[in-house]
This record gives structure tokens, sequence and C-alpha cells, in this order.
């Protein structure tokens, strides 16, 4: 399959995720009674949930609960156990890699802690971008980089990953060394990683769970802004307010059985399983043999 | 009488020049063997990984002289490799520090790649990187400790006397100049001889080369 990145020189803001790709629409993510175990042990029991373009859908769960397995499943790191996992109808894991690589390629994955590489901002941004280019193309930056750039007349950064920062407030510190960056910085930067592709799915495990309100408030904003371009967003939080403030829908996940799915105002208000009234109240956070005498 | 070396620029030359090519080759022929088997061992989860982990850490202890005798024994007429009529080159000299840098760089470079964090690799997978991808931005993280590898290949192969002399004989033609004597060898020749001073000029002359060495290295891996 043909890969178009390397041609598209347009501005990130101005291209939608629909003329981009190789679909008429972006991706719908669908998980199919998928489980998932190791060792035999199961994490998660026949999980069923489908995620539309355009939505934002909160994962809520107690620690352990398999939250983080189930967004390495929908983002392809790992090959569920049990049931299907389809994009768009299709099941990436009956797909040769090649071709699964394309799948993967349409999805943006953040993590809960920012692991950028020993490189300045921008460079961390456009890898997702440099691991699309043909070998050619990639040989021949490499051999710019060990030349002044006076001589090979390239821009020090590229639009494109100025504009992936500037969606998290980040544009100016397009050259900075990632140590020296706060954490939330950090964070907004991986965001920008993900963004700088433009998935059209994007999965986010806890990506504000270490941050202040302040960075908090600029990555959601950045999600809620992803959604207005029609794609889809995966979010787990152990955060309740942002889970109503932002969500679309909500899924609750208790010891790696899904057991409601629905709008914020039934998942918190009106919940429809006594163990999700349980969650929300907070009865689910511990067990009372694991209180202090 | 240290400046014969001076008066006699040919012999220090020469002497220099087959120090830096046996080792330089043998560092580069080491480094093409021992890093995808650090990579390989790195990546993979396999039975038995943490055998192979100790023998390649216990490789960097070989005794120098026990594989200069142990490639003896193979290059030598009677040997299994005696019909390319190796002994006493800068070839057979090439091969006994490829045995001693291989486990010095292979053993620093996998720990290096081991230390990557996972995420690192997660994410490099997670932006859309194949296999590949992965494997040259783990390199890329884990590149200092590569170098320090390959440094520390270069150091043992350079600063070596036992197997480069039983394999190389330490043999200097008619007019002085080096066959297969390297600096260490001749500092060895000329202490033997009661020529301190010269071999105090060669050694300080051995320690330049690493420093050289070391410094274009680190530059060129942006440190």
């Amino acid at each position: 399959m043909v890969d178009n990145y390397e041609t598209d020189e347009r501005p990130l803001l101005e291209t939608t995720a629909t003329d981009r790709h190789r679909g008429d629409q972006p991706m719908n993510l669908a998980l199919e009674d998928v489980s998932y175990g190791v060792d035999g042990t199961e994490i998660l029991t026949e999980i069923s949930l489908a995620l539309e373009s355009g939505e934002i859908m909160t994962i809520i769960g107690p620690s352990g609960a398999g939250k983080t397995t189930l967004l390495r499943l929908a983002a392809l790191f790992e090959q569920p156990t049990g049931g299907t996992i389809r994009y768009d109808g299709t099941d990436p894991w009956a797909l040769s890699r090649d071709d699964r690589l394309v799948i993967r390629r349409r999805i943006g994955m953040v993590f809960q802690q920012a692991s950028l590489f020993d490189a300045p901002v921008a460079r961390n941004v456009d890898i997702g971008r440099r691991v699309r280019w043909p070998w050619p193309r990639r040989i021949r930056g490499f051999l710019e980089r060990l030349l002044p750039r006076r001589f090979t007349g390239s821009p020090a950064v590229d639009e494109r990953t100025l504009e992936a920062l500037e969606l998290v407030g980040l544009r100016d510190a397009w050259d900075r060394d990632p140590a020296s960056l706060s954490g939330g910085e950090a964070q907004r930067v991986s965001f920008a990683r993900a963004l700088a592709v433009e998935p059209e799915v994007l999965v986010l495990d806890e990506p504000t769970s270490d941050l202040d309100p302040r960075n908090t408030a600029i990555l959601e904003r950045a999600i809620e802004r992803s959604r207005e371009r029609d794609h889809g967003v995966l979010l787990a939080t152990h955060d309740m307010h942002q889970a109503e403030r932002i969500s679309d829908r909500v899924a609750v996940l208790l010891e790696g059985e899904l057991v409601e799915v629905g709008p914020p105002g039934q998942v918190f208000e009106k919940p429809r399983d006594e163990r999700t009234a349980r969650f929300v109240r907070g009865d689910l956070l511990y067990d009372d043999n694991e209180l202090p005498a | 009488m240290p400046f014969e070396l001076i008066t006699e620029p040919n012999y220090l030359r020469s002497v220099i020049r087959v120090s830096l090519t046996v080792s330089l080759t043998a560092i580069f022929v080491s480094t093409l063997v021992s890093l995808p088997i650090a990579f390989l061992i790195g990546f993979a989860d396999f039975p038995g990984k943490r055998l192979v982990t100790a023998i390649i850490n216990t490789g960097m202890g070989f005794p120098s002289v026990a594989v200069g005798l142990f490639v003896l024994l193979f290059i030598s007429t009677d040997g299994p490799l005696g019909s390319l009529d190796l002994v006493y080159t800068p070839e057979a000299m090439i091969i006994s520090q490829c045995i001693l840098a291989a486990p010095v760089i292979t053993g620093v470079a996998l720990s290096a790649v081991e230390s990557v964090d996972d995420a690192v690799r997660d994410t490099a997978y997670g932006v859309g990187g194949t296999r590949t991808d992965v494997a040259l931005i783990t390199l890329k993280e884990a590149r200092y400790g590569v170098i320090t590898g390959i440094l520390a290949g270069f150091g043992r192969a350079i600063s070596e006397v036992g197997s480069v002399l039983i394999v190389g004989g330490n043999i200097a033609y008619a007019d002085g100049t080096s066959k297969t004597r390297t600096i260490t060898t001749a500092i060895t020749f000329e202490t033997r001889r009661g020529e301190f001073e010269t071999a105090l000029a060669l050694g300080a002359v051995l320690i330049v080369l690493v420093l050289l060495v070391n410094g274009i290295v680190m530059r060129l891996g942006g440190r």
C-alpha cells in the first residue's frame, strides 16, 4: 500500500482527515467481544463498544480495571486473545503487517507519562512524519543534518510541526531541549507529536493525570478540537469531572468488564448498572479490608 | 634515546600506521558484528537470554595472551586456517583484536539498549514506526552507551600487547619500519632494550592517539 504522507505539505490546520487519507470518512473503531489475557489470567472479558468519528468516549474505572490494556488493544499494540477489533469493519489482525501498518498510522496514541526522545522538541513532534518518509528522503535528511544549515538551505523547523505545537500552545518551544520542559509541557509535546500526523482515531491513556489545571485545560481544548475535526477520541481517565466535562459517552470498566456505556448525564446521575452507581459514589474505590486500622 | 623517534620519523610513522590500521579495522569489523547481536539479544526474549548475556560479559575479561594463543593455533600451519598463511601478519592481529573487542562492544551496547525505557519503544511504535524504525529510534536513544562500548572496545584493542605479540611477532623490516610492530609492542621492545625514554615517548603518542580518536567519535556521536 502506498503512503501519501510524503507528498502532503499542506498546513495542518487546513487539512481535514477526510481529504487526507485513503478512506472517504475518518475511521470508526469497533470492539466485538474483545478479551485479553496473559499467562491464563484474563484482564479484559468480552468488551464490546463502538467509537464513532467525531466522538469523545471516556473510559473510567479504578486502577487495575484494564483501561490501559483496552487502549493498547485499540491502538493495535497488542492482539486480543478473543473477539475482534475492527477499523471501518476491517480486522487489522487479519491483515498483513504492511496493511496493518496503514491502519496503525491512522491512529495516534498518547501515554500517561510523556516519553520524549533525546532530541529538540521539533524533532520529537515530527518523528511520526519522518518515519512515513520513503528511505531516500530519510537518508537525505540524515545527511543534511550532518552539514551546516547554510549549505543545505533546509529550514530549521517546518510549518506543520509548528502548527501541531500551536495546537498545544507551545509554538515557540520548537527548539527547546526536552530536559528543559516541565512535566506539563512535556506531555503537551507528546500530544502535539500525536496530532502532527493527523490521526483519525486518538487514543489517550490518562494524559492529564499528572498535570496542573492549566495544562489540563490546554490538553482538553486540543482534544475538543480533534473532535471538531471529526476525529474519534478514546480517553482513559481517573478524573470523573473531566469525563463529565468533555465526553460524549462514558464507558465504565470494572475488573475487566464493561458494565455500562452511556452519555455522562446517564452514567453519573442515573446509572443503569448498580456497580456503576457504586463506583461513581466511590464505594468501589477500596475494600474495607484495605483501609488502615 | 627518545629523540631517535624524531630523527627516524619513518619508524614512528610506520608504528602508528600499523597500530591504527590494525585497531581501527578490528573495531570496524567488531562493531559490524557486535551491534546487530546486541540488538537481537536486547530486543528478543528467549530462554537462556541471561546465560548468553553472562557469556558475553565473561568475554569482556578474556585474557589477551590466551586469545593470542588460541588464534595462533587456528592460523598456524597445522591449524584449520593454516592455508591462509596469516601467522605474523597484521591480519592475524586484526583477528585477535576482533575477538578481544567484540564482547566489550556487544556487552556495553547490550546494556545500553536494554536500559532504554520501554516507553521509548512504545512511543516509536505508537507514532507509526515499523520494527526497523523502533530499532533505529532505540539505537539513537542508546547512542551514548553504544559509542561508549565502541570506544571501550577501541581502548581494549589499541592498548593490547599479549595477543598481538603472539600472533604478530613484533616484526620490523630491515630499514626499521614496522611490519607488525604496534605502539604497545614497540614500548615493550624499547623497554627491554633499556630505551626507557623512547618507550615513554611512544606511550605519550599512544595516549594522544586514543584521546584523538575518542574526541572524533564523541563529536560524531553529538556529545
